[in-house]
C-alpha cells in the first residue's frame, strides 16, 4: 500500500483515481475482518466519498493535501455517516448529528473516512480487550493484544489496510499500541488539536492523536487536524503543525535519557532497541546525556486518580435520559432508571473506573487522593520543565516496558494492566507532545522508542523522528 | 486503607450504578488493590510543591459575541427518542417516583 503523499499525488493528478483507492481499501477491510479491528464501514460510503473527490476539477484536487487518502477513525470520535459507540453497549446505535472538528478537517482536506475502529470501551484499557464488541487481535500474532485503547486503529495501520488513522490518548492509548504494532503514533501537545467531538474520558488529559505507517504519513495527517478551534475552549492559540523535511543529521541537538525509564528489569529486547537508537543518534551527530525525572514512579498512581475522577464526572451523562440506551429499573423510579441504564450499559472496566473515580472524589477522601494527585501532577510536570530548561532538546525513552503481551494475560489484574502505561501516561499528565517510533523487533514483535518534546515542539520532534526512521531498520531483530 | 463491601455499595449509590451481588466480592478485592496502589502518593511529602499546573490555556479565551449555527446534519427530532412540540420528551419523573 502506498503512503499518504503518494496516494494524494496519484488522486490529484488523476493517475490513480480515488475510486480505485476506495475499492482497494474495501478489499483490504474485508480481508482483515479477522482482526476485529473495525466496527463500522461500508463500501457504499467509501465509493460515494471517492466519487466526490474524483469529480472535482484537477486544480481543486491538487489543493487537497489528503486527496483520496483513506483514514480510519477510532470509534470515540463522532462522525455523521457511521455510528459512534465508544465500544460500549450503552451507545449502541448512536449516530452523531455533527462531525468532530478533526473529522471535518479531514473531509475538507479530501480524505476518505474509511471506517470506525474498535477500542477499549470509552478508551479505558491498554489492550483493546475491553470492547463490548470483542477484542482486537495483533496483526503479527493473533494470540497477542495490539495494545490499547486505540488497538483497532493501530492494527489496521500495521496490517496495511490504511496508511493513517486517528486514535485518542488519555494515558498512552496511541503510543503504546503504536509500539506494540510497529507503527508510528503521535500524541500532540494538549490543546494542539481540537477535542470537539472526541467523546470525553479525562478532559485534562485527552488528545486526538495520529497513527501512520511512517513518520511522514502521521505528520501529514497531524498537519491537517491541528490548529485552534472556537468550539474547544481548551484548544491553544497555536497554528497547525508545520510539515518540515526530515533532518539530514542531528548535530547541535541534545537528547536526554531519563534514568527512571531504563529500570533494571526492562525487557532485554526493548533495552537493546534503545541502545541501537542511542547509537543512531550519536552516528547522526546528536549528543546523548543521562537526565533524571525524580517523580516518575508516581506517574501511574497519579494518573489512576486523575483519570478515573474525570471519567466519573464525564460519564455521568450516560443515564438513559441525556445519552445512552434507556433501561427501566425494577423499582420504577428515576434513580432505578439511571442505575439500570448505567449498570447494564457499561462494561466491567468502565464500571470499575467510575467507582474508583467516585471514591477518590467523595467526601472524606478528596484531599487524601484527588488533591494529593494534583500536587504530584504539578511535580511531574515540573520535572520535565527543569530538564528542558537545562538545555535538553528531546527526551528518548522506551515506549513500553515489554513488547506486545498475550491476550488474557492481564485482564484479571487491573494494576498490572495499568502498568502497561508506565512510560506514556506522565506525558499526558504533563500535557507534552510525544511519539512512538518503531525501532526494531524482539522475538519477531515490534519495539518502539518514545521521543518527548517541549510544549508545541511537534515539528522538531517529527523531523528528528524522520531522521531516525531513515537510520534504523525497524524490521530487524535488535538482539 | 482497605475497601469494604459497604464502601463499594456507597460509591455505587453515589455514581448511580447498579452493581450485581455476584460482582461484589471481585469488585471489593480489585478496588482494594487499586486504592492500595495509588496510595503510593503518600510517599511524596506534603510540603514538596511545584508551580500550580494547568493542562490548558491559563485563562478561558472569550469568543466573539456572534451567534453561530450548530452544524447539525439532522434535526433534534431525528436524534431524540421522543421530540414533541419542540421539546425533548423524557420519562415523567414525578410519575416514576410514585406521584
Amino acid at each position: 500500500m502506498s503512503g499518504v503523499a503518494a496516494i494524494a499525488e496519484g488522486v490529484a493528478s488523476g493517475a490513480a483515481p480515488a475510486a480505485g483507492v476506495a475499492r482497494e481499501t474495501g478489499e483490504r477491510l474485508r480481508h482483515s475482518a479477522g482482526l476485529n479491528a473495525t466496527l463500522h464501514w461500508s463500501q457504499g460510503l467509501l465509493d460515494r466519498d471517492a466519487a466526490r473527490i474524483d469529480r472535482l476539477p484537477i486544480e481543486e484536487r491538487k489543493a487537497l493535501p489528503l486527496a483520496g487518502v483513506p483514514v480510519a477513525i477510532k470509534d470515540n470520535i463522532v462522525t455523521t455517516d457511521e455510528p459512534t459507540t465508544c465500544g460500549s453497549r450503552i451507545l449502541e446505535g448512536y449516530v452523531s448529528p455533527f462531525d468532530a472538528t478533526v473529522v471535518a478537517h479531514l473531509k475538507a482536506a479530501g480524505a476518505i473516512i474509511s471506517c470506525k475502529t474498535n477500542l477499549d470501551e470509552f478508551a479505558m484499557g491498554s489492550s483493546t480487550e475491553h470492547s463490548a464488541w470483542g477484542r482486537v487481535k495483533h496483526p503479527l500474532d493473533q494470540a497477542r493484544v495490539p495494545g490499547g485503547s486505540s488497538g483497532g486503529s493501530a492494527a489496521l495501520v500495521a496490517a496495511g489496510v490504511v496508511p493513517a488513522a486517528l486514535g485518542s490518548e488519555t494515558g498512552g492509548s496511541v503510543r503504546q499500541p503504536a509500539s506494540f504494532c510497529g507503527v508510528v503514533g503521535v500524541k500532540p501537545s494538549y490543546g494542539r488539536v481540537s477535542r470537539f467531538g472526541l467523546v470525553a474520558f479525562g478532559s485534562s488529559l485527552d488528545q486526538v492523536s495520529v497513527f501512520g505507517r511512517t513518520v511522514d504519513d502521521a505528520a501529514r495527517v497531524l498537519a491537517v487536524i491541528s490548529g485552534q478551534d472556537r468550539n474547544d475552549a481548551t484548544s491553544a492559540a497555536q497554528p497547525a503543525v508545520s510539515l518540515e523535511p526530515a533532518r539530514k543529521d542531528l548535530k547541535g541537538l541534545t537528547f536526554g535519557i531519563p534514568r527512571e525509564y531504563m529500570p533494571a528489569d526492562l525487557d532485554a529486547g526493548v533495552r537493546a532497541g534503545i541502545d541501537l537508537t542511542v547509537k543512531a543518534i550519536k552516528d547522526l551527530g546528536g549528543t546523548v546525556k543521562d537526565v533524571t525525572l525524580p517523580h516518575t514512579r508516581f506517574a501511574v498512581p497519579c494518573y489512576y486518580i486523575v483519570a478515573p475522577a474525570e471519567a466519573a464526572a464525564n460519564l455521568a451523562r450516560y443515564d438513559g435520559v441525556r445519552y445512552g440506551q434507556r433501561r427501566i429499573g425494577s423499582e420504577g423510579d428515576v434513580r432505578a432508571l439511571y442505575r439500570a441504564t448505567r449498570g447494564q450499559g457499561f462494561g466491567a472496566e468502565v464500571r470499575r473506573r467510575i467507582l474508583i473515580g467516585t471514591y477518590v472524589l467523595s467526601s472524606g477522601y478528596y484531599d487524601a487522593y484527588y488533591r494529593k494527585a494534583q500536587q504530584v501532577r504539578a511535580l511531574l510536570a515540573d520535572d520535565f520543565r527543569r530538564v528542558f530548561d537545562a538545555g535538553v532538546d528531546l527526551l528518548l525513552t522506551p515506549t513500553t516496558p515489554t513488547p506486545a503481551f498475550k491476550a488474557g494475560e492481564k485482564t484479571e489484574d487491573p494494576v498490572a494492566m495499568y502498568l502497561a502505561d508506565i512510560f506514556t501516561c506522565s506525558l499526558n499528565l504533563a500535557a507534552l507532545p510525544a511519539m512512538s517510533l518503531p525501532i526494531g523487533r524482539s522475538g519477531g514483535l515490534p519495539v518502539g522508542a518514545q521521543l518527548v518534546a517541549p510544549m508545541f515542539a511537534e515539528a522538531r520532534m517529527l523531523s528528528v523522528a524522520a531522521a531516525l526512521e531513515a537510520a534504523l531498520d525497524a524490521s530487524r531483530e535488535v538482539r | 486503607m482497605s475497601i469494604r463491601r459497604e464502601d463499594v455499595l456507597h460509591v455505587a449509590r453515589l455514581a448511580e450504578l447498579d452493581v450485581a451481588e455476584t460482582d461484589l466480592p471481585k469488585l471489593v478485592e480489585q478496588m482494594g488493590r487499586i486504592v492500595g496502589f495509588v496510595e503510593q502518593l503518600n510517599e511524596v511529602p506534603a510540603g514538596e510543591e511545584a508551580p500550580p499546573f494547568l493542562a490548558g490555556p491559563g485563562r478561558t479565551p472569550l469568543r466573539t459575541d456572534e451567534v453561530a449555527p450548530v452544524p447539525l446534519v439532522r434535526p433534534p427530532s431525528a436524534i431524540a427518542p421522543e421530540f414533541i412540540h419542540g421539546f425533548f420528551a423524557v420519562p415523567r419523573l414525578g410519575a416514576m417516583e410514585g406521584e
